[in-house]
């Protein structure tokens, strides 16, 4: 793994909201192609914002950040270019489908990314058939995302980005609000994208199936620092992390 | 590590004593208008987009139903102006008569249709338009006297009475004319429409957002609704603390519906837009299209010619 591309470099990464709020601190890591990492922490530690930091849709109040080895600033990603490529290469799935779904139809919204990026009518439509076949969602294409479940909409979420073939997708809290069935399958099809060499980032605070979908955790405090970054399996192990991070609850008194 | 000490929750929480409000005895009250009119109105609006939207493919039997949505676009701006060019009630009452009857055949529920231009615009326009059928306003022959001036009779004169038919009936029709084209084509496919036909794209893609997003701001405004209502002891009527609730809520949507809007943004980011919106859809107009598109074209200029013989 020493030997594979960085795909993303932070060091001292900070972020405040409207001056006041720290939301990061001091974050430092590497992330690798091919990776399957989660971002651990409680309601408020600043993984969502470290996904959207990541995915360059915000920016970091301190610190650095660079992507494929080029620096990832308001800046680098005016240029089109950038931008475009930038953009087919890095995926984000929003913990809120809501805000992901915003397309009249499904089947707009799931050609929306590559109709962006200069794809063609043709290809685009070809591939989103592929997509919903995959996702077994093809009764969905002409619907409108308020006739959709929770489910259905995490899906049609879900393959607005895969269209677009991502080398890194980032998930924010993708099963939170899902029945069983549903999370199980969200659980399979992670997996899958892994095995599949995706680089895959996991923001969460469920522990019940990380050790299958990531090799490596990140551990945030609720100080909004890095507590720990090492091997998933290692961390799940180590209770006393975990209750310091507020991830499990010691019920001895 | 231990876990952190709960402090004592206080007595009345852990007691068994009655529930506050428990005893009671009071008349049930009509529920006041802040409670019933905001919940009331957002289910509607809801229900409405909900239905039309539930037919995305227009797969339905009737005409109407199959003409390219841009024909249907085109030829209504050619109706509307059409019929704003109409001079007397007599041919906008057979303009009417015929849109009812294209209604009929062309698949709408006529019952429904009727209802809905009928139910609301006109009746406004009426109400608005009642003074205006008073000799102070339109001089003319008395036929409905009401009081007398300086000896002089007034009232409702027919020159009155024929301004406001006109008004009415036209509304009337460019009501039905905008109802067939928005029933008989979903809201998806008009708003496409609107971009094929060389409308801005990003000016029908706000649209069309606002138009989703208002389905997730209605939920809200009910969620807001009810939550207050869980904790309504009794009706409350027009109270400061109403209009608090409505300034408070009004202050919440806007800050949810900004903060949605720069999530979305983001959305759309991340799958690269920067600014230029582009689509899927396409049309292609068949023989049946065409053909709709020239008989309206005729049906106009039967209108306007058919009215300029009568005057």
């Amino acid at each position: 793994m020493a030997d594979t591309e960085i795909v993303f470099h932070a060091k001292g990464l900070g972020y405040t909201y409207l001056d006041r709020y720290p939301a990061l601190d001091d974050v430092s890591f590497q992330i690798r192609r091919g990776e399957r990492i989660a971002l651990l922490g409680a309601n408020g530690s600043g993984k969502s914002t470290l996904l959207k930091i990541l995915d360059g849709l915000v920016f970091p109040t301190s610190g650095e950040l660079s992507a494929y080895g080029q620096p990832l600033t308001e800046e680098s990603l005016a240029d089109p270019a950038v931008n475009a490529r930038f953009r087919s290469r890095v995926g984000i799935v929003f913990q809120n489908s809501d805000v992901q779904v915003f397309s009249a139809t499904v089947r707009e919204e799931i050609a929306f990314g590559c109709l962006q990026l200069g794809l063609s009518a043709a290809e685009t439509a070809a591939r989103t058939a592929d997509v919903l076949d995959m996702l077994e969602i093809e009764d969905l294409t002409d619907r409108t995302p308020f006739q959709l479940s929770g489910g259905q909409k995490k899906k049609v979420a879900l393959a607005s980005v895969l269209v677009m073939n991502p080398e890194v997708i980032l998930f924010d809290e993708p099963t939170a609000a899902l029945d069983p069935r549903t999370q199980h399958w969200l659980i399979d099809l992670i997996a899958q994208l892994g095995e599949a060499g995706k680089t895959v980032v996991l923001a969460t605070h469920d522990l019940h199936t990380l050790a299958d979908l990531t090799d490596r955790a990140i551990i945030f405090g609720e100080d909004h620092r890095v507590l720990a970054d090492t091997q998933t399996r290692a961390i799940l192990a180590d209770r006393s992390q975990l209750i310091a991070a507020n991830l499990i609850h010691d019920h001895e008194v | 590590m231990t876990a952190r000490v709960l402090k004592p929750a206080p007595a009345w929480l852990v007691s068994s004593e009655q529930p506050i409000g428990t005893g009671r005895v009071g008349r049930r009250k009509r529920a006041a208008f802040l409670e019933k009119t905001p919940g009331d109105g957002a289910e509607v609006v809801r229900r409405a987009m909900y239905a039309e939207s539930a037919d995305p493919r227009g797969d339905r039997p009737g005409v109407l139903f199959r003409i390219d949505p841009r024909i249907k676009l085109v030829a209504l701006v050619v109706l509307l102006l059409g019929v704003a060019l109409v001079h007397t009630p007599v041919t906008l009452a057979v303009v009417y008569l015929g849109l009812v009857l294209l209604a009929w055949a062309g698949g709408v529920s006529v019952g429904a249709f009727v209802t809905r231009v009928w139910l609301f615009v006109p009746l406004f326009t009426a109400v608005a338009l009642a003074p205006a059928t008073l000799s102070v306003i339109t001089p003319g022959e008395v036929l409905v006297p009401l009081w007398t001036w300086h000896g002089a009779q007034e009232g409702i004169t027919s020159q009155g009475l024929t301004s406001a038919g006109l008004v009415i009936l036209r509304v009337a029709c460019s009501v039905s004319l905008v109802l067939l084209v928005t029933i008989s084509t979903s809201w998806n496919r008009l708003l496409a429409a609107l971009g094929a036909l060389g409308v801005p794209r990003i000016f029908v893609m706000v649209i069309a957002m606002a138009y989703r997003y208002l389905f997730v701001l209605l939920g809200s405004v009910l969620d807001m609704v009810l939550a207050r209502k869980a904790r309504t002891v009794q009706p409350v009527a027009h109270t400061a603390g109403d209009r608090r609730f409505v300034g408070a809520a009004v202050g919440t949507l806007l800050g949810r519906a900004g903060h949605l809007s720069e999530e979305v943004h983001q959305a759309m980011t991340a799958r690269g837009y920067a600014g230029q919106h582009h689509t899927l859809t396409g049309f292609r107009a068949s023989g049946m299209d065409l053909l709709a598109l020239a008989a309206s074209l005729m049906v106009a200029v039967v209108i306007v010619g058919g009215d300029h013989l009568l005057r």
